[in-house]
């Protein structure tokens, strides 16, 4: 999805790259800028973070940077742009300074910087004018995930129609970003790609999946069947199936065993009864409630 | 100025690079041994320095200064070095004489709230102007690059200035020394190493001022004690970071070392190498 999120594809999207102390996002940042403006772009970078030179070696022409590095507070004489001027007058006047027809990108480096002198609801205001009032096509901006409270933070990303965290990856060279997306609909999509960029500021996705995919094929393989390898043999063939199935078993009351039973064969002895004066002799068989 | 680190950061006092943001932080340990090598390699290099040491006096950096074989006293005497100290300034802060010949520098301690920005004039000043003490009228020497040291950036946590005070003096102090000036910009910050819980939120606190510093600046070394303990022989761990892309280099770059402190001097090795373990 990240890929995706490069290219661009919606309007009116707003994209908070969130990193730590322990993994930059600037590259990335770096890498969207390049997108952008490879696709024709106007781009304006509010930079309060990094120089010029820092963010873009030579100067590049629908590149528009204000520079908010040297004086965001104003203690000098002639401040460029400070942070006080991040409200939406400021903002609109900045973005029609460049006659270019279509809406521009803005790239905001950072909003952490903006987020420590002005309060949090104020900026939160002002991204919501921008995205709304159309003076703006996309907004993307550099969070410093640890450095706010973990409530300005998810106010501030709840705003975003994607938020990506930076981690460091595995190997050296590789970092993790896992992307949160919420459509206009409403439908949440998450992902999580493993990615380098190149010296030209290109992106290059590794196999999305290969942490997770070996994850799953590992228990599949270690449930070996256990009748392989066997020196004798357990299967049936189909004759043997079947005589196993007629035989009866030893304790099993079936009916011809009854019969065999209750009525002697010929042959066998007689038993002659004659009842003496002192027996009492019932006719009724006494087992005959027996239900065999 | 210790061979073995700068063999290890690739700096010598003919070439380092320029624009450079180095932090030093400690966890739990004492990181200013570095200080120390980093004044002795730019007094060496011939460049400008200015040095805001607020912890300890004069005569302190200037005895272990003599042991690295640089003299602070002539260094300041040559217009090379421009020294705050910050002990007694505050003092002639809190106790006001008649004759007020200290500089505003260390204004900040009778109103925390207003912030480090007459600290940040004195650091402006001292590293643009090459004649301080006034004496640019003989032609004094040009000193090389402008370089900032600071000792150290989080005890003025603990003289009531906030953390985003503190790091907004030293975004002022990269943007003009590092990329005005391409100079250089050494800052030791401490920390108690209390793990603050997330719901902390509030301003203050050592940690957050060390994430700051971190997302400013260019390389990094982390100053901790063994894991395993108190050793004779090795008094600690240093862990070297560079966050810039330097190059073709891709990613961010870390090395581990041990060290040992003498008296005229720091060896650093790679972890087990220790000489006393060899």
């Amino acid at each position: 999805m990240l890929t995706e999120l490069l290219q661009g594809s919606d309007a009116g999207g707003f994209i908070i790259i969130r990193d730590s102390a322990s993994c930059s996002g600037r590259h990335l940042l770096k890498s969207f800028i390049n997108a952008a403006l490879n696709r024709e772009e106007d781009v304006h970078v509010l930079g309060f973070e990094v120089s010029e030179e820092e963010l873009k070696g030579s100067p590049v022409q629908r590149l528009h940077f204000h520079n908010a590095y040297s004086d965001p507070l104003g203690w000098t004489d002639q401040p460029t742009f400070t942070v006080h001027q991040f409200c939406l007058e400021e903002l609109a006047h900045l973005l029609k300074q460049t006659s270019h027809p279509k809406p521009a990108t803005l790239v905001i480096d950072s909003l952490s910087w903006i987020l420590r002198h002005v309060s949090p609801p104020a900026v939160c205001a002002t991204l919501h004018q921008l995205r709304k009032g159309g003076a703006v096509r996309a907004i993307v901006a550099l969070l410093h995930g640890d450095m706010h409270q973990r409530g300005t933070v998810g106010s501030v990303c709840h705003l975003a129609s994607s938020v990506i965290t930076v981690a460091p990856g595995m190997k050296g060279g590789d970092a993790v970003a896992k992307i949160t997306k919420r459509s206009k609909s409403g439908k949440v999509v998450q992902d999580e790609d493993i990615f380098t960029i190149n010296n030209d500021l290109t992106v290059v996705i590794q196999s999305k999946h290969s942490q997770v995919g070996h994850k799953q094929a590992d228990p599949e393989e270690q449930e070996m069947d256990p009748t392989a390898h066997l020196t004798f043999n357990l299967r049936l063939s189909n004759k043997e199936r079947e005589a196993k199935e007629k035989l009866a078993l030893p304790f099993v009351f079936s009916k011809e065993k009854k019969t065999a039973l209750l009525h002697s064969s010929p042959g066998s002895g007689r038993i002659l009864y004659e009842p003496d004066a002192n027996d009492d002799y019932d006719q009724e068989d006494p087992d005959d409630d027996l239900d065999v | 100025m210790f061979t073995e680190l700068n063999s290890i950061l690739n700096t010598t006092p003919d070439s380092f690079t320029q624009g450079e943001f180095i932090l030093l932080s400690d966890r739990q340990s004492d990181a200013s041994f570095l200080i120390h090598h980093f004044l002795s390699l730019y007094l060496r290099a011939r460049c400008k320095v200015c040095f805001l040491g607020l912890v300890q006096s004069f005569n302190h950096y200037s005895a272990i200064g003599q042991r690295l074989g640089v003299s602070l006293t002539q260094a300041k005497e040559k217009g090379q070095l421009v020294f705050l100290e910050g002990l007694k300034e505050s003092l002639s802060v809190l106790i006001p004489q008649d004759t007020e010949t200290g500089t505003r520098a260390m204004d900040f301690l009778r109103d925390p709230a207003v912030g480090l920005k007459s600290l940040y004039e004195f650091v402006r000043s001292g590293a643009t102007s090459s004649g301080v003490g006034g004496r640019e009228a003989d032609g004094g020497e040009e000193w090389g690059p402008p370089v900032l040291l600071v000792d150290d950036l989080s005890v003025l946590l603990s003289l009531g200035v906030s953390t985003g005070a503190a790091l907004d003096f030293s975004h002022y102090c990269r943007a003009t020394v590092c990329s005005q000036l391409q100079g250089n910009v050494v800052m030791l910050a401490r920390s108690d190493g209390r793990r603050e819980e997330e719901e902390d939120g509030d301003d203050e606190g050592s940690e957050r001022l060390l994430r700051g510093l971190t997302h400013q600046c260019s390389l990094t070394l982390q100053v901790q004690g063994l894991p395993t303990g108190f050793c004779r022989d090795i008094h600690g761990q240093v862990e070297v970071c560079w966050r810039r892309r330097q190059g073709d280099e891709q990613y961010k770059q870390k090395k581990l070392f041990q060290y040992k402190v003498h008296d005229k001097g720091a060896s650093f090795f790679a972890p087990g190498t220790s000489s006393a373990v060899l």
